[in-house]
């Protein structure tokens, strides 16, 4: 038995959960893995554009084609990391608008992880999968000497990331337990994020960079690929940053778990 | 020491006037544009390790609201909640393994898979030892006479036999308490038996606290010996099931067969309400006129072939004391 409302316990019934979940879900399968491929092919649609652009100019901002492929796999990486066991949170303002939140209240078991395993939803497993397989490639076309320190730093920034895009998403979704909607504002945030958050910031010029910092898309792979890249000469913003990057991930993420629980308070359930 | 315990409980909801247009979501966060429905309004009661209380009131009385805040899926707005040396709302995973909760208008299983294998995911969520969790699904399947759709997925349950399933997944863990919010609402009589049985059995050999919210009073006279009415959010009544009878409807009716037909039956402390071939029926109040005194002074007169005597039904009690306040 293992201790009642630890980590342990929380992983131990994540997994009863999901089992249930993926053999209430066994008859779907094909179609799992169908939209699976529709979203890695989606994401790679998007690198393939920006090569377009680089085979024609060369170079963004002094990064190569390589230097802005390792930038885009940590991006996509970092948001796949979040984006598989998160997947999830898309459907909170369904689950409050119907009532449905009711029986992750009851249970005992985290309600976060209960609405995580919730449902099987593979599409952003092509996410991290596009992610992981550009980030490999990168690696080996990068001039960078991937010392252990750096490979530690790394992998800290891929987590850092994923805590800061998954943070915010946890935040947002968290105020469909006052508003019922909130779909719109993440689907925003969502579209800045993979907007914004694959170019090297310097094309965006100072101010820019300091208001991709704050916002804070920077942290999730430009400060860090920086980092890897020994570029952090060429920031606009303090270049202590760009090393504190995976701690603004954790922070970040605390801060909205935090919000998240405050705001479940709010949850009113449906009439009947 | 009371199991459950509310004091001075308030919940309030409060509906933000949606806002349209872009950002509508943050927007809507910040607005300060809201109507407020006082659902629960100031409830006070305890209960005793061991009662089974009916939870009574009219549509809208703050039924639900109450038990959703017993259970901790609502925050109070104000006032003082006990669950079980729990305070719901702060320590949910505490108290979820305390309590287990049945909404009849919703169903707590997993909708794709079969009912054995929601009960299995119960089981291991709560951590039940293997011999106990299989004497207690034995023992429900019996009572409830599940048998025959174990292995049905959830979504292809009647009615009927989902509710058997939600209550069997209820106990499964052996909560202390069982909160039934309108359980046998849409079943037929047979499966409202077999649930009105499950829950006398377990409240009577194992001790389970049950807190029941029906419109069927049937259910009421079957089960409950204490009675919470409430209406508007606030309690109308808190009591044994008898005094209230005796408070709104204190008549009782004498139904005779007499030989010869007769269309009033005069005698003190009678009323004849109706007379058909030979059947009179009379209304008297016991406490001035007892029944036995009655059928003497009927008989005296009268010659009676058969009687019998009808005690008013809780139906009619509340639909008075509703009735009653309405008019006030
Ligand atoms: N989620 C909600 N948002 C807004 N108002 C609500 C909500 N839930 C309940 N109410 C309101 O609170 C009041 C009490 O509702 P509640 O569901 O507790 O009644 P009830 O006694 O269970 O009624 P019924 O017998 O119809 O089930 C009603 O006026 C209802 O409209
Ligand atoms: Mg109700």
């Amino acid at each position: 038995m293992t201790v009642r409302g630890s980590i342990a316990w929380q992983l131990k019934a994540a997994g009863i959960l999901f089992g249930g979940a993926l053999r209430g879900t066994a008859q779907y399968r094909a179609n799992l893995f169908l939209t699976m491929a529709a979203g890695a092919l989606f994401q790679t649609t998007g690198f393939l554009a920006l090569w377009v652009m680089l085979a024609r100019f060369g170079d963004i901002a002094g990064w190569t084609i390589t230097d802005v492929a390792l930038l885009y796999g940590i991006r996509l990486t970092a948001h796949g990391v979040w984006a598989v066991p998160f997947n999830q949170l898309m459907d909170v303002e369904h689950f409050v608008r119907e009532g449905t939140f009711d029986r992750f209240l009851v249970r005992p078991v985290n309600p976060l992880v209960q609405l995580m395993t919730s449902r099987v939803r593979l599409n952003t497993l092509g996410d991290l999968v596009a992610g992981l397989v550009m980030l490999g490639v990168a690696m080996s076309h990068v001039d960078v000497d991937w010392t252990f320190g750096k490979l530690a730093f790394l992998l800290a920034a891929l987590l850092g990331g994923a805590m800061v895009e998954g943070g915010i998403q946890l935040g947002l979704s968290a105020i469909a337990f006052r508003t019922l909607g909130s779909a719109q504002v993440r689907f925003t945030v969502d579209s800045v994020f993979n907007l914004y958050g694959n170019y090297p910031g310097s094309v965006f010029g100072r101010a820019g960079q300091w208001a991709l910092t704050i916002l804070p898309v920077a942290f999730v792979a430009y400060l860090p690929t920086a980092v890897l890249l020994g570029r952090t000469g060429e920031l606009g913003v303090p270049r202590i940053l760009a090393y504190l990057s995976p701690l603004v991930g954790a922070a970040v993420f605390a801060i909205a778990y935090a919000f998240w629980r405050r705001q479940i308070r709010h949850y009113q359930g449906a009439g009947s | 020491m009371p199991l459950i315990e509310t004091a001075a409980l308030v919940k309030e909801f409060k509906r933000v006037r949606r806002k349209e247009g872009a950002f509508a979501g943050v927007r809507t966060l910040f607005s300060r544009d809201f109507e407020t429905t006082r659902a629960v309004d100031d409830i006070s009661f305890a209960v005793e390790p061991g009662e089974l209380v009916g939870y009574l009131g009219p549509n809208g009385a703050g039924k639900s609201t109450t038990i959703k805040m017993l259970t901790g899926i609502l925050t109070p707005t104000s006032g003082h909640l006990d669950v079980a040396g729990v305070t719901p709302w702060r320590q949910r995973e505490r108290n979820a393994r305390n309590i287990g909760v049945v909404f009849g208008q919703r169903s707590q299983l997993w909708w794709d898979l079969p009912l054995i294998d929601s009960f299995r995911m119960i089981g291991r969520l709560y951590e039940v030892p293997k011999d106990r969790y299989r004497a207690n699904l034995d023992r429900f399947v019996d009572i409830l006479g599940m048998g025959s759709f174990m292995d049905t997925p959830v979504r292809q349950l009647s009615l009927g036999q989902r509710m058997r399933g939600d209550l069997a997944a209820a106990m499964l863990y052996e909560p202390k308490i069982l909160y039934l919010d309108e359980p046998t609402v849409g079943l037929d009589v047979i499966a409202k038996e077999r649930i009105r049985e499950f829950v006398a059995e377990l409240n009577r050999d194992t001790g389970t606290t049950v807190l029941l919210t029906t419109h069927d009073m049937d259910d009421v006279e079957r089960l409950c010996r204490r009675l919470i009415l409430i209406d508007h959010g606030k309690v109308l009544y808190d009591g044994p099931v008898a005094p209230l009878k005796e408070h709104y409807a204190p008549h009782r009716e004498l139904v005779v067969q007499l030989a010869a037909e007769t269309d009033v039956v005069d005698i003190d402390g009678a009323e004849t309400v109706k007379a058909e071939g030979g059947r009179v029926w009379l209304s008297f109040d016991p406490r001035e006129t007892p029944a036995a005194r009655l059928i003497a002074a009927v008989s005296a007169k009268y010659e009676i072939t058969d009687l019998s005597i009808t005690e008013p039904d809780l139906e009619g009690v509340i639909r008075r004391m509703y009735l009653e306040r309405e008019s006030r």
